[in-house]
Order: structure tokens, then sequence, then C-alpha cells
């Protein structure tokens, strides 16, 4: 049998099994059982054991736990509620104002959190009803937070990150670097978009708060130097390759429950929800990855991958061209995945094939990072779209529009990094130097 | 009978807990006995074999709890009865494959046990020690996949919907990515 007429049957199956709800880990690993079943002489079941056995206990991916542990400990604290107060100060003679505490805030917690649904459940909760009550546009505030909220997955230390380097079998260190410069552009061009638009409309633009002596907003913003510590350490920590990224997670473990002790938020039950939480979203994160692993095995033993990358190559693409329709591949994706999902079930095939055009892998990692954030926004199951419609009550269609300006800022950032792949790669070659 | 299940699946869950929390005091314990000049290299394969404990033991409890993502797009258009189908369908599939790879799962461990194969790396244990938890992990996930095979087979709402409804009307999201 031919070998891509194979891929499209396990296609198939995966399609028709997904869509009728079997979870997914499940459809993964049944799909690598029909491919290795039915068209190698491999013995499954053994495949399957050391499949999950080996992707499950392996020492790198032990740091995916203790970085959600840091999220879900930080979650937690009076953090969030303190966001809002230390960053108001600052931003009174910014045009637009306070709505920047939604782009700040989200990508501060965004930096110690990994995740984007909690980054934008957290920084929606205190500053909304701040920024209504205070009269500011509704419009901007639910576009900025839904889409900024998927900072957290773009900011490192992030749980997507972590997953792509596992299914990559690149270096964690190398792709949070990478996420640092294209987070910070990302941020500058929300906020851009803020003070673009509050200059044209200054009439819904509220008046400032009383102005507040430099000592006053130290003091305001005290609550949050905590929190800018931790952050600093780890990044100074990864930067300054001081740790591997495992050790560098434990001790964001460390220094997050130390904050949470010294602001006084946690108590027993606190800790064991957010332990409980952490154990049960890594379970099953390394169950997917279990599953994948044991398809990717599958892929190798048919030889599925190699075959496509080849028949891929012969098209002669050009690598803009082959990098514009993966795009549209993984937004069709996205539009029923998770992000995590969709990285594991598609680097088995998609990465061989990126490598033989001449893509990076680390760039490569961070575009597809920028893709799933595009995803968060993208109704009909827009995670972000989700969270801020139970939060507030909109139609998850009123919010999908209200993002639409700050989405054509997710486009316009891919774009720059597509055209400028050193956005992405100065940093982490800068530190680590350049990969071979 | 409920009672005992439940209690189980959260216990099971409780120990996968533990071996995080485990791996954290390691990794910091590691780095600074490197610093005191204490060769720590078996320490990385205990913390792999914790890692794996860790997910293996939690896998009854997340999937009761709802974590284990699926696509829904589908499933939340059709009507009652159609989606009871299919979740039957579901819970049908996912207890065969479950079972298959708690079979394997024991299997193999016991021929690790039996043929008394040590552990390669640093630290060599009989390998069927760290391997147990996958054994045991596997065969509690199959008793939560097919209890709730019978849960909905009586006509009750499978418990990993309940779960997350309930999480998300109290707006906790955190167990989302």
């Amino acid at each position: 049998m031919d070998i891509l007429l194979i891929g499209g049957l396990l296609l198939f199956v995966m399609l028709l099994l997904l869509s009728g709800g079997v979870w997914i880990a499940m459809t993964l690993a049944i799909c690598g059982w029909v491919g290795q079943a039915f068209f190698t002489t491999t013995s499954p079941g053994n495949n399957l054991f050391s499949a999950f056995w080996e992707s499950n206990a392996s020492w790198e991916l032990a740091a995916l736990p203790l970085f959600i542990w840091m999220g879900e400990i930080l979650f937690r604290t009076k953090l969030s509620e303190e966001m809002f107060d230390g960053l108001r100060p600052w931003l009174n003679n910014v045009p637009g104002r306070l709505m920047h505490v939604t782009i700040l805030g989200c990508g501060i917690f965004g930096s110690v959190s990994g995740s984007s649904a909690a980054t934008c459940a957290t920084i929606s909760k205190v500053a909304l009803p701040e920024l209504l009550k205070r009269g500011y546009s509704e419009k901007i505030a639910l576009g900025s937070l839904a889409t900024a909220g998927t900072l957290g997955i773009l900011i490192p230390p992030s749980i997507t990150m972590v997953v792509y380097a596992v299914a990559a079998d690149a270096s964690i260190i190398r792709i949070f670097l990478a996420g640092f410069l294209p987070g910070f552009l990302l941020m500058a061009l929300f906020s851009g978009y803020i003070i673009w638009w509050s200059l044209r409309h200054p009439d819904q633009v509220p008046a400032a708060d009383p102005p507040t002596t430099f000592m006053e907003k130290i003091r305001l913003s005290g609550n949050l130097i905590p929190c800018g510590v931790l952050i600093i350490f780890i990044c100074w920590v990864l930067i300054g390759g001081y740790a591997t990224a495992t050790e560098c997670a434990a001790y964001g473990v460390f220094g997050s429950l130390g904050l949470a002790l010294w602001s006084r938020s946690l108590t027993w039950t606190n800790f064991c929800d957010g332990l409980m939480g952490t154990t049960r979203t890594s379970c099953m994160i390394m169950f997917i990855l279990a599953g994948a692993s044991f398809l990717t095995k599958t892929m190798a033993f048919t030889g599925i991958p190699r075959e496509l990358a080849e028949a891929v190559n012969a098209m002669h693409l050009s690598p803009l061209a082959l990098i514009g329709v993966l795009t549209v591949v993984y937004l069709i994706l996205g539009t029923a995945l998770d992000g995590i999902s969709m990285i594991v079930l598609t680097s088995a095939v998609v990465l061989p094939m990126i490598q033989k055009a001449g893509f990076d892998l680390i760039w490569f990692g961070i575009f597809i990072v920028l893709l799933v954030e595009i995803a968060e926004v993208t109704p009909p199951v827009g995670f972000n779209l989700f969270v801020l419609q139970n939060m507030t009550g909109k139609d998850s269609n009123t919010i999908a529009k209200a993002a639409i300006p700050f989405f054509g800022c997710l486009v316009v950032c891919i774009v720059l990094v597509t055209i400028f792949p050193q956005i992405v790669t100065f940093l982490p070659d800068l530190v680590m130097g350049k990969e071979k | 009978m409920r009672r005992l299940l439940d209690r189980l699946y959260l216990i099971s869950g409780a120990i996968g807990a533990v071996f995080i929390a485990l791996i954290g005091v390691l990794m910091i314990a590691q780095s600074v006995l490197r610093e005191f000049g204490v060769r720590t290299g078996a320490v990385n394969d205990v913390v792999a074999w914790f890692c794996a404990a860790a997910s293996f033991f939690a896998m009854a409890h997340a999937f009761k709890h709802g974590d284990f993502v699926r696509v829904t797009l589908l499933l939340d258009q059709l009507s009652a009865g159609k989606r009871r189908a299919l979740e039957i369908v579901s819970l049908c599939i996912g207890s065969v494959s479950v079972g298959y790879l708690a079979f394997w799962a024991n299997k193999f461990t016991y021929d690790s046990y039996v043929f008394n194969e040590v552990a390669q790396g640093l630290l060599p244990i009989p390998i069927w020690i760290p391997q147990a938890s996958f054994a045991l992990g596997s065969i509690l996930l199959l008793i939560a996949v097919v209890d709730e095979l019978v849960i909905v087979l009586r006509g009750g709402k499978p418990s990993y919907v309940t779960a997350v409804e309930e999480r998300h009307a109290k707006g906790d999201f955190s167990s989302d990515l």
C-alpha cells in the first residue's frame, strides 16, 4: 500500500475519533496502534509500553509540573489584586491611561504563569470592574483582555513552550529565551494600538486620577516588588545559564511559595488545591505526550513523515508558501483543538517538513505559539473568548468583535517575526551561541 | 461502593501530587548539594521516575475530574439523546483501549520483575519498582473509565462533564491552558 495512502487512512481515523469526542490522548494512541498493527511487523503492545514509559519517565519533562505549580500558587495569591493598584499610578500620563493596565498586567502575570486562560481570567477579574467603574471603553477593555491574556503562553516560562520543546526535542531554555523579544514586541503593538486609539478618541478616555508623588507611587507599587524580583530572578537564571530548566522551575515554585507566605495568602487549603490542580493539569499533558509518542513511533516505522516531507519538498514550494499553507492548517485545527493538543498532534509530521525546508525549529516553535494565541481568540472555541464570556456574561461574538484590532496586532507580530526571524533567534543565539 | 471508588481516585491523585512536591524538593536539594561538590547524578533518574509516577497515579483522578481534553465542538451541538449515545461509544472505545494499555503495562512490568531487570543509569535498582507506578496507574484509570461507562449506561451524566461545568460556573479557569 502506498505510504501516503496509509497516512491518509490514519488521518481519517483520527478525525473520526476526535470529532466523536474520544479523548485526544487515546485517539493518538489508537491511531498509532492501527498503523502498527496493520502496516508494520512490530509488536504494538511492547511499543506501547516503551512509548508511554519513556515519554513520561523523563527528567526533562519534570520541568512541566513545576512550572504549572508555580503558576497555580501565584494564581491563588493576592498578586492579581495588587496588580491594578501597583500599575495604576504610573500610567496616568500615557495616552489611553489605565487601559494599559490590561496589557502590562497580562504581560507580568504571563511571565509567572504559563497559561493563557489563567492569565486572562486573573487580570480580567481585577481590572475589568475598575476600568468600567472609571468609565473606560468596555470594547477596548474586553478586546485587550481577551488578546493580551494570550501573552501567558508567549512570555516565558510557558507550559506550551515546554511541551513544544519536548515534542521537538529542542532545548527548553533556548525556546524560553526566544520568547522574550516577540513577547515585548507584541506588548508594544498592543499598547501602541491603545495609544493610537485614545489619541483619536480623546472624548472616550476618562480623566486622569489625581496625581501622586513619586514616593506614593513607590508605596502603591510596593506589593508588586516581590513578584518583580521573582520574575527578574527567573530571567537571570535562564539568561545566565546558571541552572537547568527543571531547577529553574523548582526555584520558581520555591519563590512563589515564599511570595504567597509573605502576602499571607498561603493557607493549607490553597496549597493543596494548587498542588492537586497542578497534578491534574500535568497528568493531562503527559498523557497526551505519551499517546503522541506512541503515534510518533508508528510514524517512524511506516516512514510517513519522511515520505510527506519529500513530497512537499518535491513540490518546490517557496519557504513562505509552505509557512502560509501551515498557517492555514493550524488556524483550521485551532477552531477545534486546544494549543497543546495541536502542537503534539502535528509535531511528528510537520517538524521533519519544516527542517527539510530549512527553517529553524526554535523559530517555528515561537511561530506556532503565536498561531495558538490567535486560535485562543477566534470563534467558535477560542478559549479566552469563553473565559471572558463566563466572567462578564457578554456574548462571545461581541467579545470576538472587540478583539479584532488586537487580533490585527497579533497578525502584524506574526508577519514581523516571519520577515525578521532574528527577533526570535537573536536572544538565544546571543546567550547560548549559534545552534549547529 | 460509590464513596469507596471516589476515595480511591482522590487518594491516587494525592499520591501523584506528593510525587510532584518531591520532584521540587529533590531538584532544589540537588542544586544545593552540587554547590558542595556532592555527586548527585542518580537524582536525575529518581526525578524521571517520580515524574512518571506523578502522571500515572493521577490519571484516574484527572480523568474523573474532566481534565483530559477532548473535542466537544460537535458534542455540544447534539441533542441530549444523541450526545448520550456518543458518550457511550467514546467510553466503550476508551474502556477497550485503556484495558489494552493496562494489560501491556502490567505484562511488561511483570516481565521486568520475573527477569529481574535492573535500571540502566546511575541507580541500579530493579526496574519493576518504578514501572509499578505505570502498572497500578493504568489499572486505576481502567476502573475510572469503566466506572463512568456504568454511570452513563445507568442514565447518569458523566462526572467529567459535571466537574468541568461546576468549575467554570465558579469562574475557575486555572486548569485550562
